[in-house]
Parts: C-alpha cells; structure tokens; sequence
C-alpha cells in the first residue's frame, strides 16, 4: 500500500480525475472530499463488501428452478388475500 | 411512451431490449450488457442477464413488495444515468433466492436504477439506511 502525509486542506490525485482532499482532521476522525467522475463508484468499503457479497449469492441463487419462484409468489399471493 | 406506471411491472421492463449497465453491479463490474427477460407467465419476476457471460440476477419491481419504497437516487447516479424526470426512471431490486422459497430476500439497499428511455443502468447503493440489503419478500413472518 502506497503510505502518504497530508496536513488539513491538502489533496492528492487519484489517476487524471480523481481529487481526494482531506477536509478536517477531528480526533479520531478524518473528513474527505472527493471529486470524482460519475462514472467512478464511491462507497464506504464496509457497504461496499456488503453489496458485491449479496450480489454474488444472488447470482449463484438464480439458477433456481421456476417452481422455487412459483412457489414463493403462490404463498405471498396467498397471504395478501387473507 | 411517456411515462411508466410504477404498478404496472409487465409493461415497466423493457423487454428483450439491451440495457448498458453504465457502472456494473458491485463484484460483476465487467459485465456491461444485459437484457431483461420474463421469469415465467405466473411470476412478477424477472430475469436480468447478462449477454456476455449469461450470469443471471432474479430481479422483482420493489414496489409489488414495499409498496411505500421511496428510496432518493443520488445527484451523481441521476447525470450518470441522464435522467430528466422521474418517470424515466424504472427500479428493480435483486432477489436472492433460497432453498426454502419463503425465505427469499430482496435487495432494498442496493437497486437496479434503469433510464428506460436510453437503457442506460446502474446499481445504486442508497444512503439511507432504512433500506436493508435482505429485506425479507415474506415480511409477515419477519415482523
């Protein structure tokens, strides 16, 4: 991992369009800015594992037969009449 | 076609047309191109496949199952998708799919945002906590 200082208010680059600015320095607590294209996806790496993880067990879950799917509708389908 | 009836999931879906996915779905960021297929006759699900690898997301309109979902799409997401208005916008929430099918789950957190008009698409992660990542599709048990 490359390791650099920065002291509040100082940037760096990321690639040609990416700016990362540290804002405030707070504590234990660090505020970043980010200028970033739209393009790139910003998300806290906790949420981010989060996702990519659900994601992947929804793809391998899909390969599923229809009656799995029949099934589950039928019941909730079921539920909402009662 | 001007505008998409939220309800109205058979018609919402553009089907069997190409969607660009403009930022992949977290973890399958190479997959770009999908289209979208009916599940079956019987099912409000749908099928989001991609057409370079076949990878398939079972996706559901979250509306047919939280029917107050009201999730707010970042300023970034709306210019990445050039969306104008809200009624451009198509949303789907991935399914995970179990063993026993009452315990199936849909991503809430995490929707397919689709620009039905360019079919244009990207997953984008809410900030709003509110909005679980497992959301249960049988939420009487849940509760």
């Amino acid at each position: 991992m490359l390791v650099l200082a920065r002291k509040s208010g100082e940037s760096f680059r990321v690639g040609m369009s990416v700016k990362i600015t540290v804002l405030e320095i707070k504590g234990a607590q660090v505020k970043i800015g980010i200028d970033a294209p739209d393009e790139v996806i910003i998300y806290r790496e906790e949420l981010f594992r989060l996702v990519e993880e659900q994601n992947t067990m929804a793809a391998s879950s899909s390969a599923v037969d229809n009656t799995n799917l029949s099934e589950l509708w039928v019941a909730l389908q079921k539920k909402g009449e009662t | 076609m001007n505008s998409v009836e939220w309800t109205n999931y058979r018609e919402a879906a553009p089907e069997n047309r190409l969607i660009e996915m403009k930022r992949g779905i977290l973890g399958f960021e190479n997959l770009k191109r999908f289209v979208f297929l009916p599940q079956d006759e019987t099912v409000p699900f749908w099928q989001l496949r991609s057409i370079e690898t076949g990878t398939v997301f079972v996706v559901i309109n979250p509306f047919l199952i939280k029917p107050d979902y009201a999730p707010i799409i970042p300023g970034r997401d709306v210019r990445l998708l050039e969306i104008r208005k809200p009624s451009d916008v198509i949303l789907m929430s991935i399914i995970t799919v179990r063993r026993e099918p009452l315990k199936a789950t849909a991503n809430l957190r995490a929707p397919i945002v689709i620009n039905a008009k360019l079919r244009f698409a990207a997953q984008v992660v809410l900030e709003d906590e509110e909005y679980p990542l497992r959301y249960p599709l049988n939420t009487e048990r849940a509760l």
